[in-house]
C-alpha cells in the first residue's frame, strides 16, 4: 500500500505546466528507461498472450474461426481429462516447489560462507547441469527409473525387496516424476541465492555476531529475511515451471499409464497442436493462467515487498 | 484513486489495441503464402508457370557424403533443369519437429506447397474437411492410380478423391531374435507363421536365464499390440466408424490372451507397457542386452536390426492367429501432400514436382535404400528387397495390412483406448473392463 | 561469516554432502561427453562378432577406446619385440581404427554438415539477445523498484501476468507477428522476440528492492544525472543479478531450437540446437550423435559461464564497499 500511496502523489500534481514540467522530471526518466523492454515485451509478448486470451472465446477453424462466448471453458471444466490433468499438476506443484526452493536455499547457504575457489567449485558443478537439455535429463532418468537396468531398482534389490515399475504404476507414476523433480539439483536457484547472498553488506552480519548471535540466527534472522525478493521471484518462477511441466511428461510418460500422469501444459499442447483446437488449448491456458495468477498474488501477500520494506524499518529503527 | 484511474484506463487501450491487431492478424490466413512471384493468369495453360515452390522435407539415407538430404536435392537440380524458371526450395524439417512447425504455420497463415506426410497426419480427414490439403485427382487417371496397392490409396481417399500421393507404406511384424532361438533349441515358426497357442509353446521355451519372450508397449499411436487384440476377430471401430466395437467379446478374449502373456504365463517383461521406443528397442537389439527372443516393430526396425551396430540374426514372422484364423497387422502410409493453392499454374507445377518425386523408378530408390514398402506395385515388382528375405516377407504382410480407421477424430479415438490399454496392461484394470470404460470417451467423439 | 572457526570436522562433514550433490548433478553432462566419445560397433581378435559400447546399460563411466586403444598399443610394443612385423602393423591399424571410431561422430558433424556455421549463428544470436536483455531488464528492473510512478504495479504484474501462459499457445501469434513484421526466415525473428521476456525484468526488480535505497539517494544528492545514476550506481551494484541473467538468458537462447526450427527455413540459417535436429533420423536416432551434438552445444555455454563467472564476486566486493 505504501508505494501505491507515493505513486498518488507523484500523479496527483497534474495541475499547472510547471508542476507538470516538475511531475516530468520526476517521473519522466523512468517511463523513458521502461520504453525499450515494454516495447518489445509488448509486441511479442503482450499481444501473443492477448490473442490467447481473445481466442479462447472462440471456436477455430483455420478458415473460418468465430465467436462463441464461454463454450469453450464451459467444456474444459466438463472434460474429465483437462480436470484431472489439473489435479495431476496441482499435486506435483505444491509436493517439488517448497521442496526446490528449500534445497536451493539450503545448498546455496551452505556453499556462500565457503572460500572463493570453493564457492566457485560448486556454483560451476551445480549450474553447469542446467546446460544440459532436459531431454538428455530426461534420458538419464529413464535410465534410472529402468525396470531391469536402472539405478533405483539396483537400490531397492540392495535392501532385498521386489524390483519396482517405477513409471508403470499408476498409483506410482507421478510421484516417480516428482522424486525426479526433487533429486535434480536446482542448479538455477543455487546461483541466483548465492548472488543475492553476495550483494547483502557483510557488515550486517559483522553487528550481528558482535551481538553475540549464533550462526544459525544470523541466518533466520538476517540472511532469509533479507533473501525474501529473490525467495519470492523463485516461488513464482518454480511455481509457473511447474504448473506448465512439460518435456518430462513427454520424454518420460506421455501421460500415462491411463491418465495418471496427464498435465495441464501436455492437455494443452494436444489439444491445440495435435487436434487443432487452438480456442480449446486457448481457453484452457486461461484457466492455468487464473490458477497460477490466483495463488501468485497470493505469495505476492504473504512474501512480497511489503514484507522487504518492513524488515527494512525495523532493521532501521 | 488516481492511480486506479490510470490503470483502468491503460488497460482499456490496451485491450482496444489487442483486439484491432488479433482481428487483424487473426483473419490473416493468406493461402498463396510461400513468396510464390506467379506471372501468368489462372488457366492460361501454355505459358509455363514460373516461381518458387516450398518443399518440406525431414532427413533420409546417407550419400558417400554423408549427406542425408541428397535424394530429394538431386531431384530438385534435375527438375529446375526441366523447368526454367521453376525454383523448388527444400526446407529440410527434422521428423520430429515436422507436425508442430507445419500446424504453426498452417495456423499462422503460411504453409508449404508440398511436405512429405509422416504418421499420415496431414491428410487426415479433419485437415481435408478444414481445406487446406489439395486433391491430387485432377493431375492423375485411372490407370495411374491403379499402380498404386489399393491399401496405399485407401489412406489418401476421402469421399471419392485422393489427398496426396502414396509412396511407402510402414507395417508391423514380428521380430525373432534367432541367436536366442538357437541357444534354447527352439525351432522358429515355419514361413512366419504360427498360431497364438504355437505362439505361447515357444515363448514359455523361450523364457528363463534372463531372457523373456516377448514384450511391447503401449502408446497412442504405436499399434504393436493392436493386431493381438485384433486376432481373435475384434475390431475398434465398425466397418462405417459409427459404432465402437472394442468391447466385444472377441475383442475382449484377444486383449486377453495379450494380458496372460504377462499375468499368467509370466513369458513377456513385468513392465511390459508402459516402457517407450528407444528403450524397448535397446533391450531387443543392444548388444549388451538382447534379452528378448520377440517383439513386434515397425518396418524400419528390421533394416536397423540387420545393420551396424546391432547386425542381429533375425527373422520377421507374421503376428499369431487367433480364433478368427487370420493373421493380422497394422500398417500406415506416408507419401507427398500438396496443401491448399491459389494459383492453377502453380498447383499443376507443384503436382508436376510431385510425379517426379513418385515414378517407379523413385519409389524404388526410396524403398530399397530407406527400407520402406513402395506404395506402387511396379515398384514392387522390381524386387527391391531381392537380396533380403527378411524384408520380402515384411513387404508381403504389408500388402495386406490393415491400415489405421480414417475418422475425423481417429487421433483422439485412439488416445481414449490405447490409455485404457495401459491401464489393463498394468494391472489397474481387467481386459473387459478396461474395453467397456472406453467406451463412453470413445462413443462420444464418434458423433 | 566463515566455517574456520568451527574446525576440520564439522567442514568435512559439510564438504561431503556437497561434493556428493555436485557429483550428482554433474552426472548428466559427464554422461553426455562419455557417450558422445564411446566406442561404437568394434571388433578386435578376441570378440566372436562386433560389440557396440555406447548403448550400454548401465552406462560406461569412460570412453571404452581408451581401454582399446591402450591394449593394442601393448600388443604392438610385445609384436615389435618379437620382430612380428605383421603383427605389428595389424595393431597399428588396430589403433588407428579406435581412434577414429571414437571420434566418428565429431568428424562427421565438422566434416559433413553445416555445422560451424550453426555454432556462429547461435552464438552471435545468443550474444546480441543476451546483451539486449541485461540491459534493457536491468533498465526496466530498477524503475520498476526504485521509482514511483504512476502505472508502477501495473506494468509489474502485466510481466507476471505473462509468464502464466503457456508458450505452446502462443507461438501461433508470435509467428503471425513475426511474418507481419516482414522478419520470417532472419535473425531477427529469433533475437526480438528473446529480447521481450518477462522473467528478466522481474528478476532485476526483485534483486533492486534488496537493494537500500539509501545508497541511490545519497547519489541524487550529488547531483547525479538518471543515466549515470544508472551507469555509476546501480549497475555495479546489480553486477551479481546482471551476470546471473546474464547466463540464463544466454542459455535459453542457445538451447531454444522450437521456435528457430518454426521461424526459419532456410537450414543455413539455423540455430545449433535445431541444425542437429535437422540430421537426426526418423525411427531411432543415433545415440552418439545425440551425445556429440548435446556436447558440442554445452561446450560454448560452458566456457561462457566460466568467463562470467567472476562478476558475482565482483558484484559481492562493489556491494561491501559502497555502503
Amino acid at each position: 500500500m505504501k508505494t501505491e500511496m507515493t505513486a498518488q502523489e507523484a500523479g496527483g500534481r497534474i495541475s499547472s505546466p510547471a508542476s507538470w514540467l516538475k511531475t516530468w522530471k520526476k517521473i519522466g526518466p523512468a517511463y523513458l528507461f521502461l520504453l525499450p523492454k515494454l516495447l518489445l515485451f509488448g509486441l511479442f509478448t503482450v499481444l501473443p498472450v492477448g490473442w490467447t486470451f481473445l481466442l479462447s472465446f472462440q471456436e477455430y477453424e483455420i478458415f473460418d474461426s468465430h465467436w462463441i462466448g464461454l463454450r469453450n471453458y464451459a467444456e474444459a471444466f466438463r472434460n474429465e481429462i483437462f480436470t484431472g490433468a489439473l489435479w495431476n499438476t496441482f499435486r506435483y506443484t505444491i509436493v517439488t516447489v517448497p521442496l526446490s526452493i528449500l534445497t536451493a536455499l539450503i545448498i546455496a547457504s551452505l556453499v556462500f560462507p565457503l572460500g572463493h575457489r570453493s564457492q566457485t567449485f560448486f556454483r560451476a558443478s551445480f549450474y553447469l547441469p542446467v546446460v544440459t537439455s532436459t531431454v538428455i535429463v530426461a534420458m538419464v532418468w529413464r535410465w534410472i527409473f529402468n525396470y531391469r537396468f536402472g539405478l533405483l531398482n539396483h537400490v531397492v534389490g540392495i535392501f532385498g525387496m521386489q524390483p519396482v515399475d517405477w513409471l508403470g504404476q499408476t498409483d506410482l507414476a507421478l510421484w516417480s516424476l516428482m522424486l525426479m523433480n526433487v533429486l535434480i539439483p536446482p542448479g538455477s536457484g543455487i546461483l541466483l541465492y548465492l548472488a543475492a547472498m553476495g550483494s547483502v553488506n557483510p557488515s550486517l552480519f559483522e553487528a550481528a555476531r558482535i551481538d553475540g548471535a549464533s550462526a544459525f540466527q544470523i541466518w533466520r534472522k538476517i540472511t532469509v529475511p533479507l533473501l525474501k525478493p529473490t525467495t519470492f521471484y523463485l516461488l513464482i518462477l518454480s511455481m509457473i515451471g511447474a504448473f506448465q511441466v512439460f518435456t518430462e511428461i513427454v520424454m518420460m510418460t506421455g501421460g500415462g499409464p491411463g491418465n495418471a500422469t496427464e498435465t495441464v501444459v501436455h492437455v494443452i499442447y494436444k489439444t491445440g497442436f495435435r487436434d487443432f483446437e487452438y480456442g480449446m488449448a486457448s481457453a484452457q491456458s486461461v484457466i492455468l493462467f487464473i490458477i497460477i495468477m490466483f495463488i501468485a498474488v497470493f505469495q505476492y501477500k504473504m512474501l512480497g515487498d511489503e514484507g522487504v520494506e518492513r524488515h527494512k524499518k525495523r532493521r532501521n529503527k | 484513486m488516481k492511480m486506479w484511474k490510470w490503470s483502468k484506463l491503460s488497460t482499456a487501450l490496451l485491450g482496444v489495441a489487442l483486439f484491432v491487431s488479433a482481428c487483424g492478424g487473426g483473419d490473416n490466413n493468406d493461402p498463396a503464402a510461400g513468396k510464390s512471384s506467379s506471372t501468368n493468369e489462372p488457366g492460361a495453360t501454355e505459358k509455363a508457370w514460373t516461381g518458387e515452390i516450398v518443399v518440406w522435407d525431414g532427413p533420409r539415407w546417407s550419400d558417400d557424403k554423408e549427406n542425408k538430404y541428397h535424394w530429394i536435392e538431386n531431384k530438385k537440380a534435375e527438375f529446375e533443369k526441366l523447368h526454367p524458371g521453376v525454383t523448388i526450395k527444400i526446407v529440410q524439417t527434422p521428423w520430429a519437429e515436422m507436425e508442430d512447425k507445419l500446424n504453426v504455420s498452417i495456423a499462422g497463415g503460411a504453409w508449404p506447397d508440398l511436405v512429405y506426410n509422416v504418421s499420415n497426419r496431414m491428410a487426415s480427414i479433419k485437415n481435408i474437411e478444414s481445406g487446406i490439403v489439395e486433391p491430387i485427382d485432377e493431375f492423375y487417371t485411372a490407370d495411374e492410380l491403379a499402380d498404386f496397392y489399393p491399401n496405399a490409396l485407401k489412406e489418401y481417399e476421402y469421399e471419392g478423391k485422393h489427398y496426396g500421393v502414396p509412396v511407402s507404406t510402414r507395417v508391423h511384424s514380428l521380430l525373432l531374435n534367432l541367436e536366442i532361438f538357437k541357444q534354447k533349441g527352439v525351432e522358429p515358426p515355419v514361413d512366419g507363421k504360427w498360431t497364438y497357442d504355437e505362439f505361447l509353446e515357444k515363448m514359455k521355451q523361450l523364457t528363463g536365464g534372463g531372457v523373456h519372450g516377448f514384450s511391447t508397449y503401449i502408446m497412442p499411436s504405436y499399434y504393436e499390440a493392436w493386431p493381438f487384440l485384433m486376432m481373435d476377430g475384434g475390431r475398434p471401430l465398425s466397418d462405417d466408424l459409427t459404432q465402437y466395437t472394442f468391447d466385444s467379446p472377441e475383442a475382449i478374449s484377444g486383449l486377453q490372451k495379450f494380458l496372460d502373456l504377462k499375468f499368467v504365463h509370466e513369458v513377456a517383461l513385468p513392465d511390459m507397457g508402459m516402457s517407450n521406443v528407444g528403450d524397448t528397442y535397446q533391450a531387443f537389439a543392444a548388444q549388451d542386452k538382447r534379452l528378448m527372443a520377440v517383439q513386434p516393430w515397425n518396418s524400419w526396425a528390421i533394416a536397423s536390426s540387420q545393420k551396424e551396430p546391432y547386425a542381429m540374426d533375425l527373422m520377421v514372422a507374421e503376428y499369431p492367429t487367433g480364433d478368427s484364423g487370420k493373421s493380422i497387422s497394422m500398417g500406415d502410409v506416408l507419401g507427398w501432400v500438396m496443401l491448399k493453392q491459389k494459383d492453377e499454374g502453380k498447383k499443376q507445377m507443384a503436382m508436376e514436382f510431385v510425379k517426379f518425386l513418385t515414378t517407379t523408378e523413385e519409389i524404388f530408390i526410396t524403398a530399397k535404400n530407406y527400407g520402406v514398402f513402395p506404395s506402387r506395385i511396379s515398384s514392387g515388382e522390381q524386387r527391391p528387397f531381392e537380396a533380403n528375405p527378411q524384408m520380402e516377407r515384411a513387404q508381403q504382410i504389408a500388402e495386406n495390412a490393415m491400415m489405421v480407421p480414417r475418422h475425423t477424430n481417429w487421433q483422439k479415438i485412439d488416445e481414449a483406448i490405447q490409455k485404457e490399454l495401459q491401464l489393463a496392461v498394468n494391472g489397474t484394470k481387467t481386459a473387459e473392463q478396461a474395453l467397456k470404460d472406453a467406451r463412453s470417451q470413445v462413443e462420444s467423439l464418434l458423433k | 561469516m566463515s566455517y574456520a572457526q568451527r574446525g576440520r570436522l564439522g567442514r568435512m562433514l559439510l564438504y561431503i554432502p556437497l561434493v556428493g550433490l555436485a557429483l550428482i548433478a554433474l552426472f548428466p553432462l559427464y554422461w553426455v561427453f562419455v557417450t558422445s566419445l564411446q566406442l561404437p560397433s568394434y571388433q578386435n581378435e578376441e570378440m566372436e562378432s562386433p560389440v557396440s559400447y555406447v548403448e550400454s546399460v548401465p552406462p560406461k563411466l569412460y570412453p571404452y577406446g581408451i581401454t582399446e586403444y591402450w591394449s593394442q598399443w601393448d600388443k604392438k610394443r610385445d609384436a615389435e619385440k618379437l620382430g612380428d612385423e605383421q603383427a605389428a602393423s595389424f595393431h597399428a591399424e588396430k589403433m588407428q581404427e579406435v581412434v577414429a571410431k571414437t571420434f566418428t561422430t565429431y568428424s562427421y558433424l565438422f566434416k559433413s554438415t553445416d555445422v560451424l556455421k550453426w555454432l556462429w549463428n547461435t552464438t552471435y544470436i545468443a550474444i546480441l539477445g543476451t546483451f539486449g536483455t541485461v540491459l534493457f531488464d536491468t533498465m526496466a528492473g530498477y524503475v520498476l523498484a526504485k521509482k514511483q510512478f504512476p502505472g508502477r504495479m501495473l506494468v509489474f504484474w502485466l510481466i507476471i501476468a505473462t509468464m502464466m501462459i503457456p508458450d505452446q499457445v502462443t507461438l501461433v501469434p508470435s509467428f503471425m507477428i513475426v511474418r507481419l513484421l516482414d522478419l520470417f526466415d532472419t535473425h531477427w525473428a529469433v533475437i526480438l522476440p528473446g529480447l521481450a521476456g518477462a522473467f528478466g525484468v522481474f528478476l532485476m526488480r526483485q534483486f533492486m528492492i534488496a537493494v537500500p535505497s539509501e545508497l541511490l539517494e545519497a547519489a541524487k544528492i550529488d547531483g547525479a544525472g538518471e543515466w549515470r545514476t544508472f551507469r555509476t550506481i546501480v549497475i555495479p551494484m546489480a553486477a551479481p543479478a546482471m551476470a546471473a541473467l546474464g547466463i540464463f538468458s544466454f542459455v535459453g537462447l542457445w538451447n531454444s531450437f522450437l521456435w528457430p526450427i518454426i521461424v526459419i527455413n532456410d537450414s543455413k540459417m539455423l540455430t545449433l540446437t535445431a541444425g542437429l535436429k535437422t540430421l537426426q533420423d526418423a525411427n531411432l536416432s543415433s545415440f552418439k550423435l545425440l551425445m556429440t551434438g548435446a556436447a558440442v552445444a554445452a561446450v560454448p555455454i560452458m566456457i561462457y559461464f566460466l568467463l562470467f563467472q567472476r562478476y558475482f564476486v565482483k558484484g559481492l566486493t562493489v556491494g561491501g564497499v559502497k555502503e
